[in-house]
């Protein structure tokens, strides 16, 4: 069993990015089961997502503790969501802060610390993915830097992951979500 | 076989197309929305987004009086307005098939309350199917529509939150073409006594065929491993429990009313204890115990929220049929709060503002997005209490003002979906028994979408937007009403809307004010962004106060405090906090770069 846990803050496009992933494991043979919370997600809450795939998934919810993967599209929403992880959880994250409002109202202080402290203890890989994608021409393809990022971490052939996001995303972007794709893949790959 | 992987809500829609479904109806509430966004994709159906559940509901009922599949999906609070055609529509016989599909909230993530609608079923004698995941989903539907047309009943299909979103995979169908003629003219299409005398009998008589087809287990999975403990369950609780993997006994229900008495009867004889596992009410104990047949049930488990594994095993634990320790279902740890806010641009900020720091002492909230004004920083909403309701309590508090309570001044917000979908008749009644100098302020916030659902059409969006074909001006109807004094403002300009609210607040009488900015999300507001000169910023903090998601306060280089600035990125231009600054340090962009070439 494979579990994903995805959290960023909403409107970031994590139901888009989980059901990529989820396709690209149904495609790659496994059962799979997401979980999307919807609500008040276009509006800078928080949000997150489940993915599960194994032979057979009965639940949707990864039980706290049970994560493999810690996507976060957020650095204080990983820290968040941390107790997810088992202990040789892997945190995937894109390290551009959103500040929510109690730190810019300056009632509370944005935990850097703690974040750079939780990346030291775990297998991390973090990388500013929206200035990345700004440079490749859009900062909506930060996902699709991560979803490079997850892919270099599980067996699942390439093609397979580039079909699903050639038909989940527009077409005059797909040159740049290749591209975006392949930077997250290779900064794994290579450890940095 | 095709497969593929749909949420709850999606396969729902396959299974209504597979069906031969040909009206679909709804009106946008979460967490069902993408249920007549999945229909409008399929060939050969009629799918809409109606004025509201009421509406939604007959449309569907005129499709099955016509012979054709139908099917109505509602947010479970829908119900509540839908009732009406409802209670009366169970008493006839059903022509084409018809399938009621409420979406219940249990843990209220994106609702005023936790209503459990199989009471509902139950009320309107309809039978109900809860699955538990996409591909039950599906089949569920086609199922009901066989139900339907068999029993000539209604039937509720009921699905929870988790699973409306939740995705699985499921086997995928041809589509069959499944039209009966239309009904035929006879009395127990008319609803008048003794017609609905009549129809008691047969809503009885259906019931009971009903519950003896239920007999048969064409739903119902039993699952054996030799204990003495029979665990009852239904819908996606079942694989919440089965993903603990312990070898219970398990009957999972999917056709959760009427039941089968003579088979649970019988079955419960093989047991020393049988324990109910349900969210919310608990509504298959009661059935159970009704029918003579002792169990377990709510004193293991919550009354409210969702049943997850680890609540499923702390509960087993507790009624002593797992050892161990009890399992956290706490997803999170304690660190600052993330609390949701209104978008970059968004219309309703500067509406907020200005009533911030207006001198209206209540304001009476409404449901949409600008609910949010309940919440921190904000915090100037009242009360919300549901949809169309802040007129009519508007009315009610100033009568009550008139009647010596403390007078003062009142503001009542409504959006445009919510005036269209229900808002209307509470300003009709505005002026039934009006007196002079009853001062009521309205606030239409007409941003030209249902956006809190993702941007359905209403009936004024299709002034924006050129795929929507209502065009309803709200000034023009209320004036047709009779109201004398309502005024169109355009918020962006921050000066001038705060003058005329503060103005309409003041007046002494009926006032209303349409405003009328679009809504930044749906129709993508991307303008020249603006940018914070720290130079001339005085870190007042007046522009961080409007809640804006670019902004923040930073450290410059070389300037000692903190001054005020914008990220770029996420500024979509709408100039507001440019007008509260008090001394212009906010600038749109283009003009730094021309100081800079």
């Amino acid at each position: 069993m494979i579990n994903i846990m995805i959290c960023g803050v909403g409107g970031q496009g994590l139901v888009l990015t989980s059901g990529i992933i989820s396709e690209v494991a149904r495609r790659a043979g496994y059962d799979v089961k997401t979980n999307d919370v919807i609500g008040l997600s276009q509006r800078g809450g928080r949000v997150w997502a489940n993915i599960r795939m194994g032979e057979k998934v009965y639940s949707p919810n990864i039980i706290p503790g049970e994560a493999d993967f810690l996507l976060a599209m957020e650095p204080l929403e990983g820290f968040r969501y941390k107790n997810m992880l088992n202990n040789q959880g892997v945190i995937l994250m894109n390290n551009k802060i959103i500040y929510p409002s109690d730190v810019v109202f300056e009632k509370a202080d944005y935990p850097s610390e703690a974040i750079e402290k939780m990346l030291e203890t775990y297998e991390s890989y973090a990388l500013n993915a929206t200035d990345e994608s700004v440079k490749l021409g859009n900062k909506m393809v930060a996902n699709t830097i991560i979803l490079g990022m997850l892919a270099s971490k599980l067996s699942i052939d390439d093609k397979i992951w580039m079909d699903v996001i050639q038909e989940r995303v527009p077409k005059k972007a797909l040159d740049m979500n290749k591209k975006a794709f392949t930077l997250g893949f290779d900064y794994v790959k290579n450890g940095s | 076989m095709k497969q593929d992987i749909l949420t709850g809500n999606e396969a729902i829609a396959r299974g209504f197309y597979e069906a031969g479904g040909k009206i679909a109806t709804s009106y946008p509430g979460s967490p069902t929305v993408q249920i007549i966004e999945a229909c409008k994709a399929y060939e050969g159906v009629y799918a809409e987004f109606s004025t509201n559940e009421k509406v939604a509901l007959e449309v569907a009922i005129g499709g099955s009086f016509a012979g054709v599949r139908s099917m109505v999906s509602m947010k479970h609070v829908g119900m509540n307005i839908a009732a009406d055609p409802l209670m009366t529509f169970t008493e006839t016989p059903t022509n084409g098939g018809f399938v009621l599909i409420t979406g219940d909230d249990p843990g209220l993530k994106s609702s005023q309350n936790e209503q459990d609608n199989r009471l509902f079923a139950k009320f309107a004698n309809m039978p109900i199917l809860d699955p538990s995941d996409a591909q039950e989903a599906k089949d569920f539907t086609k199922a009901a529509f066989e139900l339907s047309e068999t029993f000539e009943t209604p039937v509720m299909i009921r699905i929870t939150s988790r699973l409306c979103h939740a995705r699985s995979i499921l086997n995928l169908g041809e589509r069959e073409e499944n039209a009966k003629s239309v009904f035929v003219k006879d009395d127990k299409y008319c609803m008048i006594p003794p017609n609905s005398n009549k129809a008691q009998f047969f809503m009885k008589e259906r019931l009971e065929k009903l519950a003896d087809y239920n007999e048969e287990n064409t739903f119902n999975v039993l699952e054996e491993h030799g204990n003495e403990t029979l665990i009852i369950t239904s819908g996606l609780v079942y694989n919440h429990l089965k993903e603990l993997n312990l070898k219970l006994d398990v009957l999972k229900l999917g056709m959760i009313y009427p039941l089968p008495k003579k088979y649970l009867t019988e079955l419960s004889k093989n047991y020393k204890r049988l324990i109910v596992i349900e969210e919310m009410m608990p509504f298959l104990e009661h059935e159970l115990i009704l029918m003579g047949i002792p169990c377990e049930g709510k004193k293991f488990f919550s009354f409210t929220g969702e049943l997850d594994s680890q609540l499923i095993y702390n509960g087993l634990l507790e009624a002593g049929l797992v050892t161990g320790q009890k399992k956290s279902n706490n997803m999170t740890l304690e660190t600052v709060n993330r609390l949701p806010l209104f978008c970059a641009g968004c219309p309703h900020r500067p509406i907020f503002d200005i009533l911030k720091k207006s001198k209206a002492k209540m304001v009476i909230g409404d449901i949409g997005c600008y609910s949010l004004g309940v919440l921190s920083p904000t915090e100037i909403s009242h009360s919300i209490i549901s949809m169309g309701a802040s007129v009519g309590i508007t009315k009610g508090i100033k009568k009550a003002m008139g009647l010596g309570q403390p007078d003062e001044p009142i503001v009542s917000l409504i959006g445009d979906g919510t005036f269209f979908h229900s808002g209307i008749p509470g300003f009709i009644n505005l002026l039934h028994q009006q007196k002079d100098f009853e001062n009521m302020t309205f606030l239409i916030l007409d941003n030209r979408t249902t956006a809190m659902t993702g941007g359905q059409h209403n009936g004024g969006s299709g002034t924006f937007n050129n795929n929507d074909d209502l065009h309803i001006d709200i000034k023009s109807l209320l004036e047709t009403i009779g109201f004398k004094r309502v005024i169109e403002v355009d918020q962006y300009d921050y000066k001038k809307t705060k003058q005329i609210i503060d103005e309409e607040i003041a007046f002494n009488g009926i006032s209303i004010v349409i405003a009328k900015g679009q809504c930044a999300l749906k129709y993508k507001v991307k303008k020249t962004p603006y940018y914070v000169d720290p130079e001339v910023c005085i870190g007042c903090r007046t522009c961080i106060k409007t809640n804006c998601p670019p902004l923040k306060m930073k450290q410059y280089d070389g300037i000692a405090k903190l001054k005020s600035s914008i990220d770029e990125d996420m500024c979509v231009g709408c100039g507001i906090c440019a007008q509260v600054c008090p001394v212009g340090a906010i600038k749109l962009v283009t003009e730094r770069n021309e100081v800079k070439s």
